[in-house]
């Protein structure tokens, strides 16, 4: 009775199964004993008489659909013994997978942190921000800054929302206490920024509605981490007077610990929004929260109501009659993102073909193995194992291979995500972590769970065609249908390979092109340095004077250097926009819109930036001579019209000004988001403006509110010394002063081209995994060919054929499918590439290079990939081969 | 000599409407019911008594039938297979509509000889 007791021993919770089973043993094994057999030979009788009792069970279980839980172990434990008898499968399997899943699982956490984690915000999903669409524009051409008459506006006609304005960008200032100065970023708000967010000040308050009157109290709230470096967590600190851009302010407030905001600054000032000065033009960003009780619709009519019905009033709507403005609310987290969404979601797409590549490499390696199981799988299905149960023993097996590739997949994804945001300059991403959390953990999970479906649902179902006559007598039957299966994924793995490739190439000729465009002057020898002059002792025209040029002779003393400048802007960088007004030429009268950089008069020898007519400035231009300005090629061949530019006039902040010179283009980063399809860089119409004739107070700390001016060293030594030189030189001039950061002319432009050096990182990446994949497939699928056929090639070379004949037979599969992969694919870029267009520059969608190459290069790749395989077909032996026949 | 046929290759419900008519008449435990189907099915079907297992779950899941605890022969204590009042409708129908099937092919069969 041993065997019945084994059976239905540790089986408590399916024992209403068993149970009636083993009472019919019982009674029948009693009955024989009856009738005078042994105990032996009647439990022998029995059990023939009964049939098998595990298949019968599992028969009557399967009625339940609910697989016991040791059978299932059992399976785990049978495809554990499978899987390690082919260690070769499972690991270029795992490989396989672990690439294509660590390339997914690093790729979803920056969109799980940028897209989908909710904003460190009390109420994320109630905090938007104002939206303007222009009608008939382009629907990337939105704004979303606001003037000083909007934000009244908005603060007192839209009940829906509790509102706040702030500055765009934390701008650089300059705290000077009494032991030292400290270069900060301040966040310029208004009040209710903070309960906007729903932040409330770990010590003190937030900003009042008086402080936002025009000259209110100036005040400050301290970040926390400021509090502690410059406060030693003082507790006394309410109250006290910093000073900041030289004036003084009263600390009101500290943000708790982990407070963030969408400005990330280190100080937070009164920016006292009002319609003149800063508020005259659209230098406001709108922060709201909808208030309880209401909806983003009820919101948006209100908001539409009125911004809209005084939009006659506005001064946009009377310099642009003939346009109509809509105003919406975006939610920040989407407007916060916006502009990495698509590259982010490209990113997404090219990983997941990668592992779509990888589950047809790895659903074409099953087949195979399959098809060498067909006897195995046979003889389990004629003793009576049913084709669910050894699908699912399939399943299981292809689920473990997916489990282990899936785990690997999460450690290469972790180690991919640090090396990535470690390639990632700061605050490049508007978040501050990103996370592996429990989202992206299950993600990769359901990743490896699909991966195992799309790679075991071949082979699974293959199982419905195994024959069980024929797979049991002859073994070595091929199934030429299942080739072309693996032909067909294979084109499908080149076809999708020809998009990615196609895709990294366009951005890598992008790059290449902003890489080796002519910057218009000698980077080399370059070192600059930035400082804030959002000061008040620096609001006078007359101290900015004395403060450039004591500190350019100081740097030009340093020993090395060949000559020095100030420049508002630096090439690639963003400039200041201005309007002029044309006094001369076809267009006089015309109001233009154009890049202004305020210079001191080396900036051009500084730079080498070559002069093509006319003269650059001297030391003549003074502020009392004749107003000049120099020109670039891009203004003078646009408003001039190849007519000689020199002399010309034109009115720039209120003065007459005459072109002396003009001078070549100098690469910048595009202006605005208002110029839709702009390159990163870009030749644009710029005047340059000597700062020594700029004399209106008022523009100037303007200006410098938005923009720091660069000091600029030529040097024939740059180097560490040369910076620590310059901030001495600085320092002598003004101790309190100090630069925020030292830059080489490289640095910036790397900056400049951040993005796109990451795009096509990552893309190159995903390109390369696809085609390496695409090629391991291509290789199989001909070494699967030579072992399978090598009876036939064997005969083949018997018959007459020379090896070379029969090595391009055996490597016909692979090339062919190689070469219907390229042809889809093409068919496919054809389709689909057009999305690319506004990642690129320079280059056209269906660049002929570009195409070349990639066509090329899978050619070149599939040929070697189906060659090396084939050279086996040498080692072939028609004489064996013909005895075995 | 041929082999009996299996019951396998009977119509599909034919194990099942058999089990219901035999338990419809007295409630058993597996093994009664399998020597009742052998006795009066001797002549004509070989069923394997292992395959009444399955069925039976089939049946218990379906709610024909259900389980209570009885005495066998023996008097030993085993799970009694009994039909419910869904199965007694079920089996009505079924004979119903197994005789009109039969008288069916018998006519057509009948017709198809002349």
């Amino acid at each position: 009775m041993s065997w019945l007791r084994q059976l239905f021993s540790h089986r408590s919770r399916y024992q209403e199964l068993s149970e009636p089973i083993r009472e019919h043993l019982d009674e029948k094994i009693a009955d024989l004993m009856d009738r005078g057999m042994t105990r032996e030979q009647a439990e022998r009788v029995a059990r023939r008489e009964f049939g098998n009792v595990a298949v019968i069970e599992e028969r009557s279980r399967e009625v339940w659909l609910w697989p016991r839980w040791d059978s299932l172990l059992g399976d785990a434990k049978l495809a554990l013994r499978q899987v390690s008898r082919s260690p070769g499968f499972v690991l270029v399997a795992c490989l396989t997978l672990a690439l294509g899943i660590g390339a997914n699982t690093a790729i979803f956490s920056v969109v799980n942190a940028l897209l989908l984690n909710n904003l460190p915000y009390v109420q994320p999903q109630r905090i938007g921000t104002l939206y303007a669409r222009t009608t008939g524009s382009h629907p990337s051409d939105e704004r979303r800054t606001i003037d000083g008459e909007q934000w009244e506006l908005l603060r007192d006609n839209v009940p829906s929302v509790l509102s706040a304005v702030s500055a765009i960008h934390p701008a650089g200032v300059v705290l000077q206490t009494a032991s030292h100065a400290q270069y900060l970023h301040s966040g310029r708000i208004s009040a209710r920024y903070f309960d906007v967010l729903g932040i409330q000040p770990a010590l003190g308050q937030n900003f009042t509605a008086e402080d936002d009157l025009p000259n209110g109290p100036r005040v400050a709230i301290l970040s926390y981490s400021l509090w502690r470096t410059a406060f030693g967590k003082d507790q006394h600190v309410l109250g006290q007077v910093v000073l900041l851009k030289g004036e003084p302010y009263t600390v009101v407030g500290v943000l708790p610990e982990h407070a963030t905001t969408p400005l990330d600054a280190d100080i937070y000032t009164d920016l006292q929004p009002s319609r003149d000065g800063e508020g005259q033009t659209t230098n406001f960003l709108a922060t709201v929260l909808l208030r309880n009780g209401f909806t983003w619709q009820e919101a948006n009519s209100q908001i539409e109501r009125a911004l809209y019905q005084s939009h006659q009033t506005l001064e946009f709507a009377r310099s642009n009659p003939d346009e109509k403005r809509t105003y919406y609310w975006m939610p920040l987290q989407q407007a916060q993102t916006q502009t990495l969404r698509p590259q982010v979601l490209a990113l997404m797409l090219a990983s997941g073909l990668v592992l779509l590549i990888a589950c047809a490499n790895l659903a074409g390696l099953a087949l195979v193995r399959m098809l060498r199981r067909t006897g195995e799988i046979a003889t389990r299905m004629a003793l009576g194992a049913s084709r669910w149960r050894i699908q699912r023993q399939l399943w299981i097996e292809n689920l473990l291979v997916a489990l282990i590739g899936g785990s690997a997949g999460i450690g290469l994804g972790f180690i991919a995500l640090r090396s990535l945001l470690k390639m990632l300059p700061e605050h490049f991403l508007p978040v501050q972590h990103v996370p592996l959390d429990g989202r992206v953990l299950a993600f990769t999970l359901l990743l490896s769970l699909l991966t195992s479906i799309l790679f075991g649902m071949l082979p699974a179902f293959a199982t419905n065609k195994v024959d069980l006559r024929s797979s049991i007598g002859n073994r070595s039957v091929i199934g030429t249908g299942r080739a072309r299966l693996r032909q067909g994924l294979i084109a499908g793995e080149v076809a999708l390979t020809v998009l990615l490739l196609a895709a990294a190439g366009l951005l890598i000729h992008t790059l290449v092109h902003l890489e080796t465009m002519s910057p218009g002057f000698n980077p080399n020898g370059v070192i600059t340095a930035q400082a804030s002059l959002d000061n008040v002792r620096y609001q006078d025209p007359r101290a900015l004077q004395t403060l450039f040029r004591e500190s350019l002779t100081a740097m030009q003393n340093i020993p090395g250097v060949e000559s020095a400048a100030v420049g508002l802007t630096l090439p690639y960088e963003r400039a200041l926009l201005d309007g002029v007004t044309l006094s001369d030429g076809k267009q006089a009268g015309d109001q233009v819109t154009t890049n202004e950089v305020f210079v001191t008069a080396d900036y051009f020898k500084t730079l080498q930036i070559p002069l093509l007519a006319g003269r650059v400035f001297t030391n003549s231009d003074g502020p009392s001579t004749q107003h000049v300005v120099v020109i670039n090629e891009t203004f003078a061949r646009k408003f001039f019209h190849e007519a000689n530019a020199v002399g010309r006039q034109l009115e720039n902040n209120n003065k007459n000004a005459m072109v002396v010179g003009v001078v070549a283009d100098t690469v910048l980063s595009s202006a605005t988001h208002l110029v839709t399809d702009a390159a990163p860089l870009t030749d644009q119409e710029t005047i340059y403006v000597p700062y020594v004739q700029v004399d209106d107070a008022k523009l100037l700390s303007m200006v410098h509110t938005w923009i720091q001016p660069s000091w600029i060293v030529r040097s024939a030594h740059p180097g560490d010394d040369l910076t620590a030189q310059m901030q001495r030189a600085l320092a002598s001039v003004d101790p309190g002063l100090p630069f925020s950061g030292f830059y080489s002319m490289s640095d910036l432009q790397a900056k400049t081209l951040a993005m796109q050096r990451i795009e096509v990182a990552l893309l190159s990446t995903m390109a390369g995994l696809a085609l390496l994949l695409s090629a391991i497939g291509i290789f199989a699928l001909v070494a699967h060919m030579v072992a399978e056929r090598s009876r036939e090639i064997g005969i083949r070379l018997a018959l007459g054929s020379t090896v070379r004949e029969a090595m391009i037979y055996a490597a016909k599969s692979g090339v062919i499918a190689a070469a219907a992969g390229l042809i889809l694919g093409l068919f496919v870029c054809a389709g689909v590439l057009r999305v690319l267009q506004s990642f690129l520059y320079g280059v056209q969608v269906y660049d002929s290079a570009t195409f070349l190459s990639v066509v090329l290069t899978i050619a070149a790749v599939s040929a070697l990939a189906s060659t090396i395989p084939a050279f086996r077909v040498a080692r072939i032996d028609p004489n064996k081969a013909l005895r075995e026949e | 000599m041929r082999k009996k046929p299996e019951y396998r290759d009977l119509f599909p419900g034919a194990l099942e409407l058999m089990i219901l008519k035999s338990l419809s008449w007295r409630s058993m435990h597996g093994y009664a019911l399998a020597q009742r189907l052998k006795e009066i099915s001797e002549d004509y079907l070989r069923i394997e008594e292992g395959s009444l297992y399955p069925a039976l779950q089939r049946m218990l899941k379906v709610g024909w039938l259900e389980t209570e605890m009885g005495l066998s022969a023996r008097n030993r204590p085993v799970r009694v297979f009994k039909v419910t009042e869904v199965g007694k409708k079920h089996l009505e129908q079924e004979i119903a509509s197994v005789e009109k099937m039969f008288a069916g092919i018998t006519r057509v069969l009948a017709l198809a000889g002349e």
